[in-house]
C-alpha cells in the first residue's frame, strides 16, 4: 500500500514537472536557451518622472467598449499614480500603484467592482513595473527573451536584437498565459501604441499616445 | 504659538482680499440686470456653433492635457460635441440617443429617458448658451472682474454632484455670451473649456447630426 502511494506520489510529481516545463516552454518555444547577460531588465515606457504619460484609451471588456483617456506619472522612486477620465474630462477612476502598494484615491461608483479593480491593478502594475529580476535568458536571431519569477507566476519579456526595445510581455502561470502586454516604441522612451490583452477574460486595454 | 496663527490669519485675510481684488460678488441690481442681458442673447439663439479647447488640470500633472474642436447645436436639443485633436471622437445627443463616432468607429447608446443623461444634455447646451439659471437645481452665486462676468453653480442633485462639485461660467460684459465654462472636480482637478470664434444662428442642417 505505502509502497504504491510512494510510486504514485513519485509519478505525479514527474507529471507535474513534465506537464509544468511544457507549459511555460510554450512562451518561449521557439527560442533556445542562452547565457545570463544580465540579472536585472529595466522597462523604459514609464520611468520618467519628468513625463506625463498620456494616452487615448480604447478598453474592450465583454464586447462593451469603454473610451476614454488613460494618464500615469511616476510620483516617487516606487509609485505611480494612474488616473482614467472620460473624453470630457470626468475622472472614472485614480489610482496609486507600486509593487507593494495600492491605493484607490477615487472611482465612480459603476466601475466601482472587487474583481474589476483588482484586474486593473494587475494590469497596470505589470504595465508601469520599473524592474524585473531575470532568472533565465532565451534568444533566437532576432529576439532576446528574459524570464522573471512574480511570486507563483512568470513574466516574460521579449526585447529586439536590433533596438533593444522592449515589444511584449507575457504574464502567465505555470500552464497558461494570462496577459500579453504588447508595445510599439520608436524612441525608446515612451511606447506610441500598448496593448493589454487578457487571455482568460475577454478584456481588451488599448492605449494610444497623445500627440499633444 | 501665537505668532503663528496671527501669522496664519493674517495670510488667510490677505489672500481673501487678493482674490477678492480679482473677482467681486455681485450687488443684487447687477445681478438681475446682468441675468436679463444673458436671457435675451440666449433666447435669440437658434442654432450656435463654437470652437473650443478643453484644458484638463490635475495637480499632479506637469501641464494640461490639451484637446480642441468644435461644438454644434440647434434648438430644441440637438448637439454634436467633436474633437479633432488629438484625436478624432465625436458624441452627438439627438432625440434621448447618444450617437459616438471614435476615429470612425461607430456606436449608439439608447439612453432613452435617462434622467441623468438629459441633464447633462441640458447642462452641456446651458453651459455654451449661458441658460442655466435654474435656482432648482443649482445654487447660484454672481461675481464680476474688470471685463468679465462670473457665476458658479453648485449642482442640487444627488447623482450630478458625485460628478461635478461645481460649474464656473464665465461671460463677456460686452456681448453677455460663454467665453469659458470650468467643470470643477476638486479645487485641483479640474476641467477648462474655453470658447471662440462663436458662430450664431447660421443655418445648420439636422441633417449634420448623425454619425
Amino acid at each position: 500500500m505505502l509502497k504504491s502511494t510512494i510510486l504514485f506520489l513519485r509519478i505525479s510529481c514527474l507529471l507535474i514537472l513534465v506537464l509544468s516545463s511544457c507549459a511555460t516552454n510554450t512562451v518561449v518555444k521557439d527560442f533556445t536557451p542562452a547565457t545570463f547577460e544580465i540579472t536585472t531588465f529595466v522597462a523604459p515606457y514609464f520611468s520618467n518622472p519628468e513625463i506625463d504619460y498620456v494616452y487615448k484609451a480604447n478598453i474592450t471588456v465583454y464586447g462593451n467598449e469603454l473610451t476614454g483617456i488613460f494618464i500615469a506619472k511616476k510620483i516617487n522612486d516606487t509609485t505611480h499614480r494612474v488616473v482614467f477620465t472620460t473624453e470630457f474630462g470626468n475622472k472614472l477612476l485614480d489610482f496609486e500603484i507600486s509593487e507593494t502598494d495600492f491605493k484607490v484615491n477615487s472611482i465612480v461608483e459603476e466601475l466601482d467592482k472587487k474583481i474589476l479593480v483588482n484586474t486593473l491593478k494587475t494590469d497596470f502594475r505589470l504595465l508601469l513595473r520599473n524592474q524585473f529580476l531575470i532568472n533565465e535568458q532565451f534568444e533566437n536571431a532576432t529576439d532576446k527573451v528574459y524570464k522573471s519569477k512574480d511570486g507563483n507566476r512568470f513574466n516574460t519579456l521579449f526585447v529586439s536584437k536590433a533596438g533593444e526595445k522592449l515589444y511584449k510581455i507575457v504574464h502567465s502561470s505555470k500552464t497558461k498565459e494570462k496577459i500579453n502586454i504588447n508595445f510599439v516604441s520608436e524612441n525608446n522612451i515612451f511606447a506610441e501604441k500598448i496593448v493589454i490583452q487578457h487571455q482568460n477574460i475577454k478584456l481588451r486595454i488599448e492605449l494610444n499616445y497623445f500627440k499633444q | 504659538m501665537k505668532t503663528k496663527i496671527y501669522l496664519l490669519v493674517l495670510f488667510l485675510c490677505l489672500c481673501n482680499w487678493s482674490s477678492f481684488a480679482q473677482e467681486q460678488k455681485m450687488t443684487e441690481s447687477e445681478i438681475v440686470a446682468f441675468k436679463q442681458s444673458v436671457a435675451v442673447v440666449s433666447k435669440k439663439i437658434k442654432s450656435l456653433s463654437t470652437d473650443f479647447t478643453q484644458y484638463k488640470h490635475m495637480a499632479f500633472l506637469s501641464k494640461d492635457i490639451e484637446t480642441s474642436g468644435r461644438m454644434v447645436f440647434k434648438e430644441p436639443s440637438l448637439l454634436q460635441w467633436q474633437y479633432k485633436k488629438p484625436y478624432s471622437y465625436s458624441i452627438i445627443f439627438k432625440n434621448g440617443k447618444i450617437l459616438i463616432n471614435d476615429e470612425g468607429k461607430k456606436s449608439a447608446v439608447n439612453v432613452g429617458n435617462s434622467k441623468i443623461f438629459a441633464k447633462i444634455n441640458k447642462l452641456i447646451v446651458g453651459s455654451v448658451s449661458g441658460d442655466m439659471f435654474d435656482d432648482k437645481e443649482f445654487t447660484i452665486s454672481y461675481f464680476k472682474n474688470k471685463g468679465q462676468n462670473i457665476t458658479k453653480f453648485i449642482p442640487k442633485d444627488a447623482t450630478l454632484k458625485k460628478y461635478i462639485k461645481q460649474i464656473e461660467l464665465t461671460f463677456d460684459k460686452e456681448d453677455a455670451t460663454v467665453v469659458q465654462v470650468k467643470l470643477m472636480e476638486s479645487a485641483e482637478d479640474f476641467t477648462r473649456i474655453v470658447l471662440k470664434n462663436k458662430v450664431i444662428n447660421a443655418k445648420i442642417d439636422d441633417s449634420f447630426f448623425t454619425n
